[in-house]
């Protein structure tokens, strides 16, 4: 193609984003097409990933198809295997991409759909598709090394024992607010919970189909579980109406302890009894859902019913959670625009299957492109609510109190009836106070669905489509549960061999058990105060998940600098060091809001200070909770401010030569692909 | 250009290595079990004519070792 007509067509795509980008800040009082969001976003992506993630492939990290990556290298046919990279694109987007992009955009979408979107695209393209790239790259060329090694070696012995002790208290939080929101959307819905209890005893046939019975025959298991699956789901609306639905409606105490006891099992048996089978299904429903969901939103173009901006930006008295747009938008969003986890699988399985090194900006800065047009896409479904309902169903009805006058003068009010008559129309026994964000979603995705298959002259079947949608994030997030506890309790195992060597011992059963309680009685405590909470407990644990998570990527992205400067290309060091100081601003500010803020709404210690003397018989031990929350979070603060101080410090050494820059990357071999 | 994409080789054991469109249904599953990160046998017997050694494990040890040792992360 002649220079002159790619120039244009460059100039042209960024022009039509820019004017996206226009018409959705410009936008007052009128209801707006979800199809501006969809093309801003879009725009941006295609013309971030041409510059910016071919910039810093050339010129920052210098990638080279020539030289052999550890899947060449070291190839063993199990984990080390070079992989198409469409192929590992698919693969890496199914392991980065969970419930965190869905809810988070959901919550933020308090403060109207503009900001919560602006975060989305803006800091996808300089934050996290930058740092999932890097650690991707630095990884790769270190024979697939962690991030906790990376750590080490690059930083210092102190830098990596602190990194693999922060993930695994995030993990811990991580576990307790995914856990929440699937108690809050499986509470009282008889539908929802018999689908997902459906999947155990279709997991456990898959695992002894593909195990024993037919060795290796995933497919044939697969197709069985994802049929099984759908029977269940229709099963659920027929238990939901007959008399046995009793024994499916449970209440968020129940549940809790059903996911407690979930979660042991799936740490304790062998992987592929529980695990690994119901993985596979769920992997399935989660790309086959997005795609639908993706050409659903393409093909209706909803309009946003939710305005631009709403009072609780800049008032902070927000009812689904507390604080101002400034941090939290940037901490309630923390998948799909910047998401610490992902450098946990940068540095995981993907950096093992790489066949090329200049495959990996299409993996690590494309598969995090993609996960922020999943951000987007549930900002749309909760953006296409009646703001009335989404208010109505994110918000317990003591924080709904507390906002009535600021929603009645918005005008987002909704009558008891109006929501009944939802309620109904989606097979649920009521809509009202289901906090989490997975339900409001699920209402999102249902009217979008609907809207499909109504257009496409079948039926509208919303109930059946809310339930999939509440089965799509349940069986994801559950399974995120039963990996992550299974993840937490091997490194607990790790840190705690450092001691005692036999406990270090992956298949001794007593440590297995042993480890696996400790991280089960973690989460399972945090996600018991989040239940019996009467704020929801959301509202107190997705704050502190988002900043736990931010932590991460700023620990991240300390490596990524570190080793950017070790390369000798300080001089391209603001490509990690630019977000990593947005990021530690926003983490520190919301930190220290949630613990110091004198309203007791916000901050952790005023609303204990509030509860003191209260009659309330359970204040005592919320006010425990203040102060445990209090503990984590400045716990979580210390950690960065100490993983900071000692890279400046190494920074410096460096820089001022006296020490020398050396890196420890794997020495360059010749690849035979390249030919 | 990696010559080993995933996909290549079929249950077979190369008998039909290279046949693309008979073997279609073969290769997406191959692609699918990559994706979703579960064992994929033919990758190792891949690996094994390529290193020149015999394959070491059956598959049925080769699916064990593969499930024994996952710890993959899924993320948030």
């Amino acid at each position: 193609m002649p220079r002159l007509l790619r120039a244009v067509i460059w100039v042209a795509l960024s022009l039509l984003g820019a004017a996206a980008f226009a018409i959705l800040a410009l936008s007052r009082g009128e209801t707006v097409s979800a199809a501006w969001v969809v093309v801003a976003a879009i725009c941006t992506y295609i013309v971030a990933y041409r510059f910016y993630a071919r910039f810093i492939a050339t010129r920052v990290f210098g990638l080279d198809a020539h030289r052999a990556t550890p899947a060449e290298r070291l190839s063993n046919g199990r984990d080390f295997v070079p992989t198409n990279k469409w192929v590992l694109f698919g693969h890496h987007f199914a392991a980065i991409a969970g419930a965190g992009p869905l809810v988070g955009p959901v919550l933020a979408a308090q403060f109207g759909f503009l900001p919560g979107t602006l975060w989305l695209v803006i800091g996808v393209v300089l934050g996290g598709a930058v740092q999932d790239f890097t650690i991707l790259c630095c990884s790769v060329r270190r024979n697939g090394k962690s991030l906790g090694q990376m750590a080490k070696e690059e930083i210092n012995p102190l830098a990596g024992s602190t990194a693999m002790l922060a993930v695994l208290f995030i993990m811990i939080i991580l576990l307790a607010v995914l856990a929440l929101i699937v108690v809050n959307a499986l509470k009282a819905s008889p539908w929802g919970l018999f689908t997902i209890a459906c999947t155990i005893p279709i997991a456990l046939l898959m695992g002894w189909w593909m195990k024993s019975w037919r060795p290796g025959h995933i497919g044939e298991a697969s197709l069985v579980g994802a049929v099984l699956l759908i029977a269940a789901l229709v099963g659920g609306g027929w238990v939901a109406s007959h008399p046995i639905g009793a024994a499916f409606t449970q209440s968020g105490t129940t549940l809790t302890w059903m996911m407690m006891v979930y979660g042991f099992a799936a740490s304790v048996l062998p992987v592929w009894m529980l695990l690994a089978p119901r993985d596979y299904l769920s992997t399935f429903l989660k790309i086959a859902t997005i795609l639908i969901l993706a050409v659903a939103i393409m093909v209706i173009l909803p309009p946003l019913r939710m305005p631009a901006l709403t009072a609780f930006a800049t008032l902070g008295e927000g009812p689904v959670f507390a604080g101002k747009f400034f941090p939290f938008v940037f901490i309630t969003i923390a998948c799909g625009a910047i998401s610490g986890f992902h450098a946990l699988v940068s540095s995981g399985t993907t950096p093992k299957m790489l066949a090329r090194e200049t495959d990996a900006p299409l993996i690590g800065y494309g598969g995090m492109l993609m996960e922020s047009f999943v951000g987007v896409m549930a900002m749309i479904a909760a953006c296409t609510l009646d703001p009335g309902v989404y208010f109505a169903m994110n918000t317990t009805p003591a924080a709904l109190a507390g906002a009535a006058d600021v929603l009645q003068t918005a005008g987002f009010v909704v009558t008891p009836d109006q929501m009944q008559a939802l309620a109904a129309q989606v097979g649920e026994q009521t809509l009202v106070a289901r906090t989490g964000g997975a339900p409001s979603l699920a209402v999102g995705i249902a009217h979008i669905f609907a809207g499909v298959s109504s257009a496409l002259g079948g039926r509208a079947a919303t109930a059946l489509w809310y339930h999939f949608a509440i089965m799509f994030e349940a069986l994801f997030i559950l399974t995120t549960i039963d990996a992550g506890t299974r993840v937490g309790r091997f490194m607990l195992q790790e840190i705690v061999g450092h001691v005692w060597p036999r406990f270090g011992e992956t298949s001794w059963y007593p440590s297995i058990v042993a480890s696996s309680a400790v991280v089960v009685a973690g989460w399972g405590y945090f996600l018991y105060q989040g239940v019996v909470d009467p704020l929801g407990g959301i509202n107190s644990l997705w704050p502190l998940f988002g900043i736990a998570n931010q932590l991460l990527a700023a620990i991240a992205l300390c490596v990524g600098t570190t080793i950017l400067i070790k390369m000798g290309r300080a001089r391209y060091a603001w490509v990690t060091l630019a977000p990593l100081a947005w990021i530690v601003t926003i983490t520190m500010t919301a930190g220290w809001q949630k613990v110091f803020s004198a309203d007791p709404k916000l901050g952790f210690l005023s609303h204990a200070a509030s509860l003191a003397g209260s009659t309330d018989p359970h204040a005592a031990q919320r006010i425990f909770n203040d102060r445990l929350n209090t503990f984590v979070a400045l716990l979580f603060m210390a950690v960065v401010a100490l993983l900071i101080v000692v890279s400046i410090r190494e920074w410096w050494l460096v820089l001022s030569r006296r020490k020398p820059a050396t890196v420890s990357e794997a020495p360059y071999v010749e690849s035979r692909y390249a030919a | 250009m990696p010559p080993r994409d995933v996909g290549r080789e079929t249950r077979d054991g190369g008998r039909g290595t290279g046949d693309g469109a008979r073997h279609l249904p073969a290769r997406i599953a191959r692609v699918v079990r990559r994706i979703i990160g579960a064992p994929d046998y033919e990758a190792y017997l891949a690996h094994c004519r390529e290193a020149g050694h015999p394959p070491r494990l059956s598959e049925r040890e080769y699916v064990k070792e593969f499930l024994d040792s996952k710890g993959g992360v899924r993320c948030c």
